[in-house]
């Protein structure tokens, strides 16, 4: 009988101890934090692989840069001599091969 | 002698224009030698007789200065009209694109050749502006056109 009981005492006092340990370990669970909504992104289907990135463009030598102006001065007066021969507005506005233009 | 009729003595009689070309004294200039530089007394206009000169101004590129061609002068062709006209100041730098030939002019002799001769004066001046007209609408245009450029970038 003594011993019925104690053991009945000892599953009630593990019952017991396991309870508690439940409680502690979800007492600090509460509402989960809300996380950012994810979308999948998918990209639209292309036939030709994606562009490489641009390389930074290195910048011109100046002496082709003074080759493309003065190409651009020589393409602008002759513009302007082809509209003094023939003064038309289209002709004053008419759009040169210049570099500088296109 | 230039085969071409030089700009300025168009209208002369040959007489007149031998008279006239009489004045100038001969210079020659080896390619790349300099005739004369932006902003330096003008005391002379010079008529190119052969080879070419190169008319620069000087524009600022990455933190230097480059000349860039605005213009070349051959056989015929009249330079340093500065030389003839208020302030006397040359507004471009020029040189001999390739070994070149000129005549120079002095301000001072063609002057007192204008007193002696009105009429030789009087039609060599018109030519000269008819050059110097030339040039003024020539980059009057150009300033246009780079000020509609100007008005479509900023304000299309």
């Amino acid at each position: 009988m003594v011993m019925f009981l104690s053991l009945m005492i000892m599953s009630l006092l593990a019952v017991a101890l396991c309870a508690v340990a439940f409680a502690a370990a979800t007492r600090d669970e509460g509402q989960p934090a809300p996380q950012p909504e994810r979308k999948l992104v998918l990209e639209r289907p292309r036939f030709f692989a994606a562009p490489a990135t641009k390389p930074a463009e290195a910048p011109l030598p100046v002496e082709l840069l003074v080759s493309q102006i003065e190409r651009h001065v020589r393409l602008e007066q002759a513009a302007a001599e082809a509209y003094l021969d023939r003064p038309t507005r289209d002709a004053l506005h008419s759009r040169t091969a210049s570099p500088f233009l296109n | 002698m230039t085969s071409v009729q030089p700009d300025i003595l168009k209208g002369l009689s040959e007489e007149e224009a031998s008279r006239f070309l009489a004045l100038g004294i001969p210079t020659s200039l080896a390619a790349r030698q300099t005739l004369f530089r932006l902003g330096t007394e003008a005391d002379k206009a010079y008529l190119v007789m052969r080879g070419r000169i190169a008319l620069t101004l000087p524009i600022q590129l990455r933190g230097g200065e480059e000349e860039v061609l605005v213009e070349e002068k051959e056989a015929g062709e009249t330079v340093g009209w500065s030389g003839l006209v208020p302030p006397h100041r040359f507004t471009l730098n020029a040189a001999a694109a390739i070994s070149t030939e000129l005549l120079a002019f002095s301000r001072a002799s063609v002057l007192e050749h204008f007193a002696a001769h009105p009429a030789v004066g009087h039609t060599v001046t018109r030519n000269l502006a008819a050059v110097i007209g030339h040039r003024l609408h020539v980059f009057q245009t150009m300033w246009l056109r780079e000020m509609q450029r100007v008005v479509e970038q900023r304000y299309s």
